[in-house]
């Protein structure tokens, strides 16, 4: 079983073949380049590397959020296409569940963090425990101080690696605990490697859609709900 | 820190705004103060000719977003007066150009005004007479 996994969420972007869970192929940029110049060579680039036919990809899974709302419809719209001609069945992953993947040697519990700007993250918070992934709760967006809460409010015993865009970001919140660390370089950032691999440990489990049914999935931000436009005093105050 | 100049044409509104690009390194955001026909769009056509962009420049008031692509550094202008809420400003990929390493000139930006980075330029244009415009840029400092 071969899937085609694809991740450009954010501002890196990458792509891998994995191959009955093993990694045939992957690439991985993270050099401020706009995805919809770069994504689609990379994967033809990355299926010639490793002698893989586009027909040969039985399933595309593709992180479908959260993340930036450029980069989920690049995404997006580059798997529709590669998909649509044969109907290659797609599978919708959530950004976070793929980089808990990098974490697996390890007991610990995973912050999954990426920037939504204005001191708000996407997030979720995943245990791993003998290789098993147990999620702790829903993706969600939040403030940047109940994230901090919450994570002072887990188990002083357990070592906690945050990961993602957001990972330098958050941690400067949170450096005062002493069982937290920003995953290494190699193991920070969203990698479509471990979109892949969640992907096939969990393929009895997740779910397929044909490629008209794709769609990105966007977390409502926490300050929505707060006002955008200046009062017209607070304006004139500022300039 | 605000620098106050005195422009007595769109010529000299230009040159203000290539003045302002050279000291730009990529990932500013310019955001706008002032009413319509100010020379918000005269200030955005001198900063992409300061960056070294040669087509043509114009208000991107249907498009919401104009990319002038090809000078020293990516400039990508916005009119925000259709944006009025966070969904709408996040559809239009606004914090994806942030980090794009461009700059971006934000007209209407009081539309915006809590999503501006603390390190914003604001530029303020005030109407002195027909052809003179009083023009404050004003370097915010990062918090």
């Amino acid at each position: 079983m071969k899937i085609l996994s694809v991740e450009c969420s954010a501002s890196p972007a990458s792509c891998a073949i994995i191959d009955n869970g093993i990694i045939k192929a992957s690439s991985f940029v993270n050099a401020k380049l706009t995805h919809s110049q770069t994504l689609m060579q990379m994967i033809i680039n990355t299926l010639d590397n490793s002698a893989t036919k586009l027909s040969d990809i039985d399933n595309i899974a593709i992180a479908v959020g959260p993340g930036s709302f450029t980069g989920l419809r690049i995404g997006i719209s580059a798997v529709k296409g590669l998909a649509a001609p044969t109907g290659t069945p797609c599978i919708p992953v959530s950004t976070l569940d793929g980089m808990a993947y990098n974490f697996t040697d390890r007991d610990c519990v995973v912050c999954a963090v990426m920037d939504a700007r204005c001191n708000q993250f996407y997030n979720a918070l995943f245990d791993i425990k003998d290789g098993n992934i147990t999620r702790l709760c829903d993706d969600r967006a939040l403030i940047g101080n109940e994230l901090k809460e919450e994570v002072e409010k887990l188990s002083p015993d357990k070592q906690i690696i945050i990961c993602g865009d957001g990972a330098d970001l958050f941690y400067k919140s949170v450096s005062e605990l002493k069982n937290i660390i920003v995953a290494p370089e190699n193991l920070k950032f969203q990698n479509a490697v471990g979109i892949g691999m969640f992907t096939y440990k969990n393929y009895e489990n997740v779910s397929t859609v044909s490629p008209n049914e794709l769609l990105p999935v966007y977390l409502r931000l926490p300050q929505a709900e707060r006002e955008l436009k200046a009062k017209n005093n607070q304006t004139e105050a500022k300039v | 820190m605000n620098n106050t100049f005195l422009s007595n044409s769109p010529t000299e509104t230009k040159k203000i705004a290539a003045d302002l690009a050279d000291t730009l390194n990529g990932g500013e955001v310019i955001a706008f103060y002032g009413d319509l026909g100010m020379g918000k769009t005269c200030f955005t056509t001198g900063l992409a000719e300061g960056l070294g962009f040669t087509g043509e420049v114009s208000s991107p008031t249907f498009a919401i977003i104009n990319e002038y692509i090809g000078g020293r550094l990516n400039l990508y202008h916005f009119d925000m007066y259709r944006v009025s809420g966070w969904d709408d400003l996040y559809s239009t990929g606004y914090f994806d150009y942030i980090e794009s390493g461009g700059v971006l000139a934000v007209e209407w930006s009081e539309n915006i005004e809590s999503a501006l980075p603390d390190d914003v330029i604001k530029v303020t244009i005030k109407r002195i007479d027909e052809t003179k415009r009083e023009i404050t840029v004003n370097r915010g400092e990062a918090v």
